[in-house]
């Protein structure tokens, strides 16, 4: 990576034409790199800052090139012959083996990309973002992490007249979120849970910080709108206590604009068995459709006056 | 359901539906069969008229098939009449090619694509009465015996698909319907009459005519008797009706077949019958697809709103008939030879309906019928009339737009949506002032059409890309027939640099034009022996003139369509080479050549580096830039070339003649195996679009659309969110503005439906661009496990569609 934090960013993927991730029809920059450890997290290859070599050992062909391609001598057959292994400390990431592999079983998460070489990409579609009321969304990872590299990405938006949303945990300093304010339209911000114990326990962090963040921004002189974003995980956050703790913290803040309920998801758990990590929500099963109408009927009823619903996704059928 | 604003179904059906899906179970529950009663009455009007000319022997024959021929009406029927002796019949065309079903007399019952359950009293009848008549005497043999030699080479090696021509009758066209609703049959008979009165037969040229106007009056007075035989039988069947209210309806059948096609319309019903009643005449005449009913939201409007205004229908009334009118399109199957139908499988009958875009004076042209007919096709869901909206960008509504989507949401891939500026522009790309291509129409698949003005083949042959690039590397070899079959261009291990080897793929495009275009001018001469004078009869010019639209007595007529398939094979070849053995050299050409011939076995490196190249259909500069290229340089070669009626026009359409044009070519530079389909219209490859819907459209915008004027089909997948939700169709509606900014002319949509998705389970690396997508989350489908997979396909809705 660039010494220069603002020319260039770990980038995870950047997704075209999404219409989840706020107005319109949106290009959404994943960035890589997350401060938080969520124990349900449906994007683990966004963890690390670091690239990271994915492994899909069912499309392994154990054909070796991989090995003869190493030039650290890092990757090596499993006692089977059947499969690789890579020695993750003598790995550099050259990604010489990704781009031999015949089969596709390797994948490197995570490339370098410009603040010019993202707006290339974002200036591709200016004409649906024209017609749809769309733009550009931060996701991440941690938009936040890399301040200066998002600030000089959405600035360059919005003077090009494109609308700009972040998706944030906003686990962040201020000086960041300050550099990040002027330049945002719409900001995106998950409460995974109001008790501060049980928000260290599951997500590695205090929840103190983010309430902070939220109540700050919403309290600044920029015109932007927060949509508060509840990831709903069984038996972590969805009990009523805790759901009526959010919605009384949620009744304070001015440039609230909705609640979105996110139901837990499996879609990342073949990323988990790639990156040779642990699952811990292996076992973790997703809320059903009526499950998560339940929750939001439930939370409706205790506050008409905010709008909340169901985030778009699988369960939305 | 909470969350994002779920899109309801509609509350209760309206009543006229169950009579609606009576009808529609009958089409969908009747074997196709063939269908020779025409055939043995057309073969006894020619022995009938031996020695007179030939125009008049076809004009009697019809006028004897009209008045002899099986005339039927079934139990709910609102609108009547049927081509043939029986629904879902193909009719054999005998004078065109009665030799087709020689060939496939033991086969056409079981054959693979299209079947047509032949009886044995017909297989009698064929080998008995038709075939020692006809025997020599079809265009299909004139063709066989006249086709250059060097078509014939192209033709048998897979490169050109020439015969569509030679098979069957003209189609391809849009009759002068308004004329023939507004005026009736007599009202245009009166003009053949007065024109008659000004021949002088002294004058040289004039018996010519004299002969042809009689062959007017005959297929005019044929018309009628047809549409009069219908009303004796709905009068008779009406006095032996025992329920009173199907007794009723019996009775105003007969009242207004009687009435029309021969006098004007009066009611918006008389002229769905008249409409009706030429559209089975002119299929008759000369079984082929493409009849297009057209602009049907603009010629009709002053018939509906009349009997609106005066109470004589109520609007779900209007929608019952055009709801039975839409059955009946349904109703017949196109036959055609084994091979024809590989290349445009499902009986089409491409009978394009069009609503929207703007008037003669260049306003927004919608109005309450443009939203019955997209209603109609919602009601029906059948695979007939094909459903194109035109949609103006600057004159059409939020609303319209909306109402479009809300048909894409049924997931029977119509409407087709056209780009109505574009529509506009290649029409007059084809020499129509703007005034009239204002009034232009979708014709079959996505040509381009005129009402009652316009002869034209709008597809006559068809060009294989792929074999394009095959010939450059391998000095004009085909890999299958292992023979030279193109131009000499020279060792292609001899190319050094990236413009030697694009100079010899444009050397074997140069040569595949030129063959057919020496083709076609045979077909032009051929076909001038099959005049259609049922179908003339609604072409103003061709009264005027005295001359049939076979012969070119349109007000205009363009030159063939020559057709290409297999696009992005071609761009995603060519971006290959250039990328792989010229710009980064990461290959040689021996190489490369070396494991296409191995089809990339023992070469899976070389087929990653190759399926890795610069994709078609991403948005990627290089691709985009070699589209725009050599897609301008094919429009120029075929413009070089004249027919005796105009300038050779250029399409993109390949109906599905993608798949059997791959099994002829080898292993391609795009990664592509051997004898694999190629990409269908302007479509990127199967699973090489991996950024989304905006990236392929910005890649399709490349194609200098305008100048193909015989349309450009772009197939496109639509995630069912984007039609689940609020949100998601208001997204859809700002894609296709986009689209339309982007001067791209066409597109359909497949929805993924829970079938896709289980071929994308079963074939992966086909759907590799189909991507998952949730809130703060996106990942391909092809990459989840099987279990996830499982649990989404099990989230995702089943499209229902009813296919013919």
């Amino acid at each position: 990576m660039s010494a220069d934090k603002t020319a260039a960013g770990s980038v995870l993927r950047i997704e075209r034409s999404s219409i989840h991730d706020g107005l319109g029809l949106r290009t959404v920059i994943f960035l890589k790199g997350c401060p938080l450890n969520c124990s349900w997290c449906s994007t683990p290859e966004s963890k690390e800052f670091a690239f990271e070599k994915g492994y899909a050992a069912e499309l392994c062909s154990a054909c070796g090139r991989c090995i003869e391609s190493c030039p650290e001598k890092a990757i090596s057959y499993t006692d089977d012959h059947l499969q690789v292994q890579t020695e993750a400390n003598k790995c550099t990431r050259c990604s010489r083996c990704v781009g031999i592999c015949p089969s596709n079983a390797l994948k490197m998460y995570g490339t370098t990309l410009s603040v010019s070489e993202v707006m290339r990409e974002v200036s591709k579609d200016e004409i649906f973002y024209f017609y749809s009321g769309g733009g550009v969304t931060l996701s991440g990872g941690e938009p936040l992490s890399q301040a200066g590299f998002s600030a000089a990405v959405l600035k360059k938006c919005k003077v090009l007249g494109i609308n700009t949303a972040m998706e944030s945990s906003l686990y962040s300093n201020y000086e960041s979120i300050m550099m990040i304010l002027p330049w945002l339209d719409d900001l995106y911000v998950d409460i995974k849970h109001m008790d501060s114990s049980v928000h260290r326990k599951w997500v590695g962090k205090d929840n103190r910080l983010v309430l902070e963040n939220i109540t700050k921004m919403d309290q600044s002189t920029y015109p932007l709108t927060i949509v508060v974003r509840i990831p709903l995980i069984p038996g972590f956050n969805d009990s009523d206590q805790n759901l009526l703790a959010t919605l009384r913290f949620c009744k304070g803040l001015s440039r609230l604009n909705k609640i979105e309920l996110l139901p837990y998801h499996r879609l990342g758990s073949e990323t988990y068995r790639h990156l040779g990590l642990n699952n811990p929500c292996i076992d973790l099963i997703p809320p059903t459709a009526d499950q998560l109408s339940e929750r939001v009927a439930f939370m409706k009823q205790q506050n008409s006056k905010i709008n909340i619903c169901a985030g778009s996704g699988f369960t939305s059928e | 359901m909470p969350g994002p604003v779920k899109i309801k179904s509609a509350g209760s059906k309206p009543a006229y539906l169950q009579r609606i899906n009576r009808l529609k179970t009958r089409v969908l529950q009747t074997r196709p069969e063939m269908d020779l009663e025409n055939a043995r009455i057309l073969t006894r009007g020619f022995q009938e008229a031996e020695g007179e000319p030939l125009v008049l022997r076809k004009a009697k024959a019809f006028y004897r098939q009209c008045a002899e021929k099986t005339v039927s009406i079934s139990e709910d029927e609102l609108i009547v009449g049927c081509s043939g002796s029986k629904i879902r019949a193909g009719i054999l065309c005998a004078d065109s090619c009665w030799s087709v079903l020689d060939h496939e007399l033991d086969t056409i019952s079981n054959r693979p694509y299209d079947p047509f359950y032949l009886l044995p009293a017909d297989r009698e009848a064929f080998i008995n009465e038709i075939k020692p008549y006809w025997k020599n005497r079809s265009t299909y043999e004139e063709w066989q015996a006249q086709i250059p030699e060097q078509t014939r080479v192209l033709r048998d090696s897979g490169v050109i698909y020439i015969d569509r021509k030679a098979v069957r009758g003209f189609g391809e066209t849009t009759a002068g319907y308004e004329e023939l609703i507004n005026e009736g049959i007599c009202g245009i008979t009166a003009n053949i009459i007065k024109r008659r009165s000004d021949l002088d037969m002294t004058r040289p040229g004039d018996y010519e005519k004299d002969c042809y106007l009689q062959a007017l009056l005959f297929a005019a007075e044929g018309i009628i008797k047809l549409a009069e035989r219908y009303a004796d039988k709905a009068g008779r069947l009406a006095g032996a009706e025992p329920d009173s209210q199907r007794r009723k309806e019996l009775f105003e059948i007969a009242e207004i077949c009687k009435r029309v096609p021969a006098q004007p319309a009066r009611s918006f019903r008389e002229a769905l019958q008249s409409l009706y009643f030429y559209q089975i005449a002119i299929f008759m005449e000369q079984n082929a697809a493409s009849y297009n009913p057209g602009r049907m939201d603009q010629y009709l409007w002053p018939y509906y709103k009349a009997d609106l205004e005066a109470g004589r229908i109520t609007k779900e009334e209007a929608q019952e008939l055009l709801d039975c009118l839409w059955i009946k399109f349904s109703e017949p199957c196109l036959f055609q030879d084994a091979g024809t139908a590989e290349f445009a499988a499902g009986y089409p009958m491409f009978q394009n309906v069009c609503v929207g875009g703007v008037d003669d004076t260049g306003k927004d042209a919608v109005n309450d019928l443009s939203y019955m007919i997209l209603q109609a096709t919602m009601d029906v869901q059948l695979y007939q009339p094909s459903l194109s909206v035109r949609y103006s960008l600057a004159k059409n509504s939020n609303a319209f737009l909306r109402k479009i989507v809300e048909l894409i949401r049924t997931g029977t891939g119509f409407p087709a949506f056209h780009n109505d500026d574009l529509g506009i522009m290649m029409l007059m790309n084809k020499g129509i002032p703007l005034k009239e291509a204002y009034n232009w129409n979708p014709c079959g698949c996505v040509e381009t059409n005129l009402e009652g003005r316009l002869r034209q083949y709008t597809a006559l042959a068809d060009i294989n890309l792929g074999s394009m690039v095959e010939f450059a590397l391998s000095g004009g070899k085909s890999r299958k027939y292992d023979r030279r079959v193109s131009v000499e261009t020279g060792d292609p291990l001899a190319f050094n640099n990236y413009d030697h080897f694009l100079e010899a793929v444009k050397a074997h495009i140069v040569h595949a034009t030129r063959s057919v275009v020496i083709g076609s001018h045979v077909i032009d001469e051929i076909s001038l022996n099959r005049p259609c004078p049922a179908l003339s009869l609604t072409f103003k010019e061709c009264i005027e003139n005295a001359l049939d639209y076979a012969w070119g007595g349109a007000k205009y007529n363009a030159g063939n369509g020559i057709i290409l398939i297999g696009v992005a094979d071609l761009i995603n070849s060519i971006a290959a080479v250039r990328h792989l053995v010229y710009d980064t050299e990461q290959l040689t050409i021996e190489k490369l050549i070396t494991a296409l011939i191995n089809d990339f076995e023992g070469y899976e490196d070389i087929e990653k580096l190759c399926l890795e190249a610069p994709k078609y259909g991403n948005g990627e500069p290089l691709a985009d830039q070699i589209t725009g290229e050599i897609f301008t340089f094919m429009a120029d070669e075929i413009e070089k070339y004249s027919s005796k009626f105009g300038r050779m026009t250029p399409g993109i359409l390949p109906v599905s003649g993608n798949t059997p044009f791959g099994l002829e070519v080898g292993a391609l530079p795009s990664g592509r195996r051997a004898w694999q389909p190629l990409a269908d219209g302007v479509s990127p490859s199967g699973g090489t679009d991996l950024s989304g819907p905006s990236a392929v459209l910005k890649s399709v915008s490349h194609i200098p659309h305008g100048r193909y004027v015989q349309g450009t089909l772009l197939n496109m997948k639509v995630e069912p969110a984007m039609l689940e939700t609020e949100n998601g169709i208001t997204q859809l509606m700002a894609l296709l503005k986009s689209l339309c900014s982007l001067g791209v002319y066409h597109v359909q949509f497949n929805v993924i439906d829970q079938e896709t998705l289980i071929r994308a389970q079963e074939n992966p690396e086909q759907y590799k661009g189909l991507l998952v997508r949730v809130a703060g989350y996106t990942a391909y489908f092809s990459e989840l496990g099987k279990d996830v997979q499982d649990e989404i396909i099990g989230r995702t809705v089943q499209h229902g569609i009813s296919v013919g």
